[in-house]
């Protein structure tokens, strides 16, 4: 199997093939900053990244980090005022936007180079210069607020599921909350929150400048420079959370008025992009789950042989908002995984199999899992991921933007070089079988499981799980004999939980406060 | 199922003779260096030099979507097919298995016009790619055990969002602005027809030897690949394809005459939403109208309109003020979408809206601001084309609704030539009560 460089990759990727190389060393040459430069390229493009996330938030004041980050984004500076910001980014056809998660906040843009002066000028200003007027604290509070009391309620219950899960996983950690914050926790928080956490997380040696694309001779250093007139400061760490494996299977149900059960199940995993079983996992979690192809292993079983959501994936890093993209997110780097499996909402069929089909749909996932904890992948198996990745892995860096965001990643991780995106040819190569299964042994396990349900008739669905009773479905037409006989260990599989590994909430219940 | 924003097919157009890297006005030349394949039996190919070296975007449009579903009880069925053309061949049974092992990135999408199926891949598949999508779009074979299965995965597509408010709304919408045409219906289909759908695999069969033909199919390749090699695969893989398309009669929508309201409770939580809608002519890259119409959504409740400064900046009043003015490939409705932040306020901000509707139909724009938008689509287009993909994806529209990507240069033309006083018409033509539709969404009485 060929390798190729980190250069290459980069190039298979974009429209505008970089004219120079050493971006890398070029990043280094200025303390602070990582840039990718593709000197033929039309677009600049920034990642400025803050080294503060949901971690940060003060007790009760959880959405903090998130909610400083958007009135940045979003709000007035110094110089203008939003409206006037919104007026000089329109004929540029461009915008910056914040991106938070538990680690880190990164700032977002690309412009043309036609516009580059004027647009930085205004990126610059919103988060050198914030105004923090009161006027923009409240309209995009009050956006939020909306947001925690009825969207992330009433939109997508499979995102929330997911939410839920990492939230359940996660307790008594500094990743237990959303990154939103609570509906009480943001409520209670002041424009004086705001200022003060600016302040202690915003400071010149806890950022750091990420440019790429085709800027000009000098650009960077001008944009570090800039950067460097914020005060310096300590920060003081937060400690890398330790999340319990669950002793057991650990249920939520949420109840709430549907025809369609959204479904997350998952683990805590000690793996970290940085680690020797990465690419291992990859494989993995490619062959079993990969996001929205339809060739993943859970996919094939519970969608394309029985038909009964639209699609089931599994992960080894998070990806929220799955459900509005294919591409993987940049920018959600932790110091803490879990092993996720995501169940698209399984719908009902008659008046009476809702719960049925959701335990159908649970315990099939599960059964699969146990059988690549128990028996790993079949070399064939093996081989054709690893083809499958080879070629896949080189749409990764389809853009300038996210070639760049994969450098900060590559910081976060301090992975050596050739980078994240460098790496994954050379060490799919290398895997065999026997290290594929090793890192099984070390990674996954079926025993110990949180399991997030949002459905009608919570109460229902307990007394089904806890009665062990085989849940099972009923096909449009006749199923060929081989998939009944599998229906059959399907609906017998036990799922063992007792009365006090089962909880219920009602949706109004959801994120409200932290407790 | 995205729709394609006609912004980025405007500023397509606006860069013509420009350099791909450049964003200097010139006229009437696509940026990147293409070629027309026109075969016997009707099926054109684009063939486009763009995008990253190595890699080439092979992108499948059907001139098919929700609005041909015109037979009662079949709605859902453009994009139930877009599944089905998953299901495998005789010569290639797993369709999947062959995109696997080229590590393709690889999916479709159905719409109100379209179903669109897309491979990015290595450019040294090519040959293997034209075999593999050819040969599923002439010998496309499933069983119906499989077809039923796969409505499982339709009715679990329809589940995934179907309680949010913005579905609810845009199903009472539809079903209010329109009466006879198909834009009435989602694409997913109404619940009814969803759920019927595994009863209906000879229908389906139906729709494929229909649709399915070389005359309502256009190829777009985008990307690094030598353009005779590719011709020549074309007549290799195409040109065997016996025509055959029979066009649906879509009913054209009675003009409408009064003004329709309605009010729709929402069973979960929700702040009331207020959706307004005009009627409106079909996308025509030669009509000013139609143009002057897409342009005026910006103009007057963009981001830069008085009203969203007023409502969502200044007042807050609203949480988000939302212009879809993109036309379509028959005459549809534009709308204007706001999120009431205080339920008591709502009338009033009707009121407001109405007022901001009124004056688009006396007041001239100021020049500026019809400058500022075309700037704004021309960057939003040239910012667009980084990828093969991307290149590939901003011909969508008008490949669609005219069969070429041509028509871009029509479009340019006219939108070059409009005046604040065609803004002007516009408004005087489009927002008028007697073609409005009004539907505002509240939370039933307590959102449980």
């Amino acid at each position: 199997m060929k390798t190729v460089t980190l250069a290459a990759l980069v190039l298979l990727g974009g429209l505008f093939p970089a004219a120079c190389t050493g971006g890398r060393e070029a990043g280094r040459g200025i303390a602070g900053t990582i840039t990718l430069p593709e000197a033929g390229s039309p677009f600049i493009a920034f990642d400025i990244w803050v080294k503060v996330g949901s971690q940060n938030d003060p007790a009760g004041k959880e959405g903090l980090a998130a909610l400083t980050a958007r009135l940045l984004a979003d709000g007035s500076t110094r110089t203008d005022r939003y409206q006037q910001i919104l007026e000089k980014l329109y004929p540029m056809a461009a915008s910056y936007g914040a991106s938070v998660d538990k680690e880190m906040t990164v700032f977002r843009g690309v412009v043309h180079r036609d516009n580059l002066e004027p647009y930085y000028t205004l990126l610059r200003n919103a988060l050198l210069e914030p105004a923090f007027s009161e006027e923009d604290f409240a309209r995009v509070k009050a956006q939020v607020m909306n947001y925690l009391e009825r969207g992330r309620r009433f939109q997508r219950d499979e995102e929330l599921s997911k939410e839920l899960l990492y939230w359940m996983a996660y307790r008594g950690t500094a990743y237990e909350h959303p990154e939103e914050g609570y509906v009480k926790s943001v409520e209670s928080i002041t424009l004086d929150d705001v200022k003060d956490f600016y302040r202690k997380f915003y400071l010149r040696n806890n950022i750091v400048v990420g440019v790429g694309g085709g800027y000009p001779d000098g650009f960077v250093a001008r944009v570090r420079r800039d950067f460097d007139a914020l005060p310096e400061g300590e920060v003081a760490p937060v400690a890398a959370p330790h999340p319990k494996m669950t002793d057991g299977v650990k249920v939520l149900i949420v109840e709430k008025q549907t025809d369609a059960t959204a479904i997350s199940m998952g683990f805590p995993i000690p793996l970290l992009r940085s680690d020797s079983d990465y690419v291992a996992m990859m494989l993995v979690n490619s062959w079993f789950g990969e996001h929205r192809n339809s060739f993943s292993h859970l996919y094939q079983v519970i969608r394309e042989r029985r038909g009964m959501n639209y699609g089931d994936y599994s992960y080894i890093e998070p990806f929220p908002r799955g459900y509005t993209t294919q591409e993987r997110p940049v920018n959600y780097d932790r110091r803490s995984n879990l092993f996720e499996i995501w169940i698209r909402p399984v719908s009902r069929m008659s008046a009476d199999d809702l719960h049925d089909r959701a335990l159908f749909a649970t315990r099939a996932a599960w059964r699969e899992l146990k059988k690549v904890v128990d028996e790993g992948l079949p070399p064939d198996q093996v081989e054709r991921t690893r083809r499958f990745l080879h070629n896949f892995s080189v749409t990764y860096g389809s853009t300038v933007l996210r070639r760049l965001a994969y450098r900060i990643d590559d910081a976060f991780y301090a992975m050596p070089d050739p980078g994240y995106l460098g790496m994954i040819r050379p060490e799919l190569a290398k895997l065999t079988p026997e290290k594929v299964k090793a890192a099984i042994d070390r990674n996954l396990q079926a025993d110990d499981m949180w399991v997030v349900y949002i459905t009608a008739d919570a109460e229902g669905m307990k007394k089904k799980l806890l009665s062990g009773a085989p849940t099972y479905i009923r096909y449009a037409g006749k199923p060929p004999a081989e998939i009944r006989a599998e229906d059959d260990e399907i609906t017998h599989l036990p799922i063992p939980v007792g009365e006090d590994d089962i909880r219920i909430m009602d949706i109004s219940e959801v994120f409200e406060t932290g407790s | 199922m995205k729709k394609l924003s006609a912004l980025a097919l405007l500023v397509l157009t606006a860069l013509a003779a420009a350099p791909p890297t450049g964003a200097q006005e010139a006229k009437g030349i696509f940026p990147f260096e293409f070629k027309r394949v026109d075969l016997d039996n009707g099926f054109r190919a684009y063939l486009i030099k763009a995008g990253a070296p190595g890699q080439i975007a092979y992108v499948s449009m059907v001139r098919t979507g929700a609005r041909d579903e015109v037979e009662p009880g079949r709605t859902g069925y453009a994009h139930f097919f877009e599944h089905m053309m998953f299901r495998g061949t005789k010569k290639y049974p797993n369709y999947d298995g062959v995109t696997e092992k080229i590590g393709a990135a690889r999916n479709a999408f159905t719409s109100n016009d379209m179903t669109v199926f897309y491979l990015v891949a290595a450019s040294e598949y090519l040959e293997r790619i034209m075999d593999l999508e050819s040969d599923r779009f002439q010998n496309l074979d499933y069983s119906e055990q499989g077809f039923r299965t796969e409505a499982g995965a339709v009715l679990g597509e329809y589940q995934n969002g179907a309680y949010s408010p913005f579905s609810v709304l845009d199903r009472a919408v539809r079903e209010t602005a329109f009466r006879k045409h198909t834009y009435r219906h989602q694409t997913i289909g109404f619940e009814a027809d969803v759920r019927a759908m595994p009863e209906g695999y000879a229908y389906s069969r139906s729709f494929f030897r229909r649709f399915y033909r070389p005359e309502n199919v256009v190829l777009v390749i985008a990307g690094d690949f030598d353009f005779d090699r590719a011709t020549s695969l074309i007549h290799k893989y195409y040109d065997g394809w016996q025509p055959g398309y029979q066009a649906p009669a879509v009913p054209a929508e009675p003009e409408q005459t009064a003004p329709r309201y309605r009010t729709v409770k929402y069973q979960g939580r929700t702040l009331p939403l207020l959706s307004f809608n005009w009627k409106a002519p079909a996308w025509n890259p030669t009509d000013r109208l139609a143009v002057a119409t897409e342009v005026l959504g910006k103009v007057a409740f963009g981001t830069n309109s008085d009203i969203y400064r007023k409502l969502v900046i200044e007042q807050r009043r609203v949480q988000f003020l939302q212009e879809g003015f993109e036309l379509q490939r028959d005459p549809t409705v534009v709308s204007l979408t706001a999120q009431v932040t205080d339920p008591s306020d709502v009338d009033a901000v009707k009121s407001e809206i109405m007022e901001a509707v009124a004056r688009a139909r006396d007041r001239l724009f100021d020049a500026k601001v019809l400058a500022d938008t075309k700037s704004a689509m021309k960057y939003g287009f040239l910012m667009g084309l980084e990828t093969a993909q991307s290149v590939a994806f901003s011909l969508i529209q008008p490949v669609i609704d005219t069969g070429t990507i041509e028509a871009v240069d029509d479009y340019y033309r006219t939108l070059e030539t409009l005046t604040p006083e065609d803004i002007r018409d516009a408004a005087r033509a489009i927002l008028v009560d007697r073609g409005l539709t009004l539907v505002t969404l509240e939370q039933a009485e307590r959102g449980s």
